[in-house]
């Protein structure tokens, strides 16, 4: 068998796999949304530690007022947006997906399709 | 007295490696005697080393670095240790480990004379310019002022023995490449045959391993120190010393095509170049103090200048010579959909996209402060959704990729693997069913699980199993990917199924983890040479006649006034139970206990990776 078509075999079962995966996800209950969300929260009065891992008063606080807002039936993003209001964009672990981010979002995927491409031209797809 | 021994012969070794570089153009030396005198300029730079070393270990508060950093009731062990836990040791160690590997660069032989002595000639070069930045911006051997007769003490979080040793064995990863730079631009110069490859991959093994032990100890530490349940952060210094460490495995990885005659030169000293290049990059980061805050740069600002301006010699000097002294034409490549060649360049493309990615998320909110006075976090989340992704096609790669052909792209059979990988699928997504499902576990886990059961089924199919040292180099890429396999497990389990159960407890309470019964038992407070010390006692499965006892809690460090928490750790092969003690309201003790599966298999995976790395060392 040649190498390509088995790494594609492989490459189909993996991807089917996943998409099963995704399709009997459960609906998370409240806590786990909590703990998702606080995971990507910074601790502000911590080095470099997340609300969730932390026990800080700030984080406890923080932890409180995300599940409020949870239960009241708010969004994440609505969450995300009223705590860099509150404490800027710091607070996030995960940069906004915004225009200005644009650079540090694409960049390892721009990199990825010029790499794709190299080895897409350079090889010789007969035997040689 | 030891202080001024130590600047003296520091001040020596510069000179004499001043002299060395200058023998290049005026004064000519035969090999021996070049040889002796970088070897003596090594040993002057280790004596230096020594005697701050010293200085530390008698308590000499006459030397302004031990006055800072020491304090003479510390353990022994810590007082040795103290001597690289603050800039200006550090920055020594750094210098005393570049002399150690010219050393025994200088004892290599099969190597031709010239190409050896230009090597050297590079090491002194840059050993010349980090001992002025000791001698300028960070002399450790500065007289104290005032007469005192008590040190301000070592950062107690410090005090520990995985940090004791974590510094030089990380040190001499980064510092090894050092080397690794000066083989490749010496052979860029001297451009002769093809020897000074295997001379670079031998090293550049060397320097891999001890990274790869380095950062394993540092995030070890993590674990068990810093009392937070995990062992990796993404935080910027750690982001820092893994660059390097996957330019240096791409590295590696290129330097194995000598074998199949395909090497791509070029490639490969660009690789040689970027590592150290990362490796003094690093050094900068976080020596300035710039990561922190972009606003400390200024406290330290002289230093982080000095040592902005050693990288951009560096780079520069290195980047110059790779544009203008091109390689030798190398053979063209055999690049096939999918062989053995092919499979290496697309392992190097991606890791060095990760190298990339990781560089870039580590310095994208020091350039937004810089621009637009706005403090931003990369995370975590941001590292997790971009390198990983991108290195999924790597790790399904690296399964079989040591036993691909180099000519063809064939695969002997296939069929076995296909049916391997497909009932693998199935028993992880069977699996995942019972435990609470989650898709990164999924991913991870079959990954892990396929490039250990591929490896073991290649080494079964492809080679005649025979208990020998021969056999063992030759299976030894599937021991190594073994091993990440291994790690991969264990990183997956540990940090997507950890779970936490938290308590709030009063002395002599039972509660109850994964059906065994856990007595708290009671609470202690000590007094240590220096530090005081507050244990929560526990009794775990206590229906058992052989309860295990677990002690959590934190110290006090009066010298410095820090509180660091001491995390109780019970080891099990298959998991981790991970004791935090927080805080006491209302006479009740709030427990919160992690349990960690299978953590142990990252450290038996960087184990075996570190033992491949040796056993390639001695293979050709």
């Amino acid at each position: 068998m040649k190498l390509s078509h088995f790494f594609r075999v492989l490459y189909i079962t993996i991807l089917s796999f996943v998409f099963c995966a995704f399709k009997t996800l459960a609906v998370e209950n409240i806590d786990e949304r909590v703990k998702n969300l606080t995971l990507e929260l910074r601790c502000m009065t911590c080095q470099n530690q997340s609300i969730y891992d932390s026990d800080a008063e700030f984080s406890n606080d923080i932890k409180k007022i995300v599940k409020q807002k949870l239960q009241e039936g708010e969004s994440e993003r609505d969450i995300k947006k009223f705590l860099v209001e509150r404490y800027g964009e710091y607070i996030l672990f995960r940069p906004l997906m915004n225009y200005n981010n644009i650079f540090l979002w694409s960049f390892p995927f721009i990199l990825l399709i010029i790499g794709l491409f190299f080895v897409l031209i350079k090889t010789k797809t007969k035997k040689a | 007295m030891s202080s001024l021994v130590g600047f003296l012969s520091l001040v020596f070794a510069i000179g004499i490696n001043f002299y060395l570089f200058l023998s290049r153009y005026i004064f000519k030396f035969q090999k021996q005697k070049f040889n002796l005198f970088i070897r003596f300029s090594s040993l002057l730079t280790l004596l230096s080393f020594f005697s701050l070393m010293y200085a530390y270990v008698v308590s000499d508060f006459s030397n302004y670095n031990v006055f800072q950093n020491s304090h003479s009731n510390k353990p022994l062990i810590y007082k040795i240790s103290g001597t690289w836990g603050n800039h200006e040791g550090s920055m020594l160690l750094w210098l005393s480990i570049l002399s150690i590997f010219s050393f025994f660069f200088s004892f290599t032989k099969n190597i031709e004379d010239n190409f050896q002595k230009l090597t050297l000639i590079i090491q002194a070069f840059l050993h010349i310019l980090f001992g002025l930045f000791i001698v300028f911006t960070s002399n450790p051997f500065l007289v104290n002022s005032i007469l005192v007769n008590e040190g301000l003490g070592l950062n107690p979080i410090l005090q520990d023995p995985g940090l004791a040793v974590h510094p030089p064995i990380l040190y001499a990863g980064y510092v090894g490449y050092s080397i690794v730079f000066s083989i490749a631009i010496a052979g860029l110069f001297q451009n002769t045959d093809d020897e000074w490859l295997y001379v670079a991959k031998k090293w550049s093994l060397i320097s891999w391993t001890f990274l790869t032990g380095g950062i394993a100890l540092g995030s070890y530490w993590a674990y068990y120190e810093l009392g937070w349940g995990g062992w990796w952060f993404w935080d910027p210094v750690e982001n820092i010393s893994l660059m390097p460490w996957i330019a240096g495995l791409a590295l590696v990885h290129s330097l194995m095509m000598v074998r199949g005659e395909q090497a791509i030169k070029k490639w490969i000293v660009f690789l040689s170049i970027l590592c150290f290049s990362l490796s003094v990059f690093g050094t900068f980061l976080v020596r300035s103090g710039i990561l922190t805050s972009v606003h400390s740069f200024a406290a330290d600002a002289s230093r982080g200048i000095f040592i902005l301006l050693i990288f951009f010699i560096v780079t520069g000097f290195g980047f110059l010579v790779f544009l203008l002294k091109e390689p030798k034409k190398s053979n063209a490549l055999n690049l096939l959909f999918i062989n053995k060649v092919s499979a290496l360049v697309i392992n190097n493309i991606l890791m060095i996209i990760a190298t990339l990615t990781i560089l870039l998320g580590t310095i994208y909110p020091i350039i937004i402060e810089v621009l637009y006075n706005k403090r931003i976090s990369v995370g975590g989340p941001y590292f997790n959704s971009t390198v990983i992704p991108i290195m999924i096609p790597g790790f399904l790669l690296m399964s079989i990729a040591p036993i691909l052909s180099w000519q063809t792209n064939k695969i002997n059979n296939s069929k076995k693997y296909v049916l391997a990988f497909i009932i693998l699928s199935i028993l992880v997504l069977i699996q995942s069913y019972f435990l609470d499902f989650n898709t990164w576990g999924f991913v991870g886990l079959l990954l892990g699980f396929w490039i250990i059961l591929a490896s073991i089924i290649a080494i079964f199919s492809s080679y005649k199993i025979k208990i020998n040292i021969k056999f063992f180099k030759i299976i030894n890429p599937h021991v190594a990917h073994i091993g990440v396999g291994i790690a991969i497990v264990g990183i997956t389990c540990s940090s997507v199924f950890q779970n936490e159960l938290d308590f709030n407890l009063s002395e002599g309470d039972k509660f109850n983890i994964n059906g065994k019964t856990v007595l708290f038992e009671k609470i202690e407070t000590t007094n240590e040479i220096n530090f005081q010390s507050l244990r929560g006692k526990f009794l775990f499965d206590i229906e058992k006649n052989q309860s295990k006892e677990i002690e959590a809690g934190k110290n006090y460090y009066p010298v410095s006034k820090m509180i660091t928490s001491e995390a109780g750790i019970l080891h099990q092969w298959n998991k981790d139970i991970y004791f935090i003690l927080g805080d006491q309201k209302n006479n009740e003790w709030f427990v919160k206990v992690l349990i960690n599966p299978f953590v142990s298999f990252i450290w038996l995976g960087v184990v075996i990776m570190m033992y491949s790395g040796l056993i390639a060392v001695s293979r050709r």
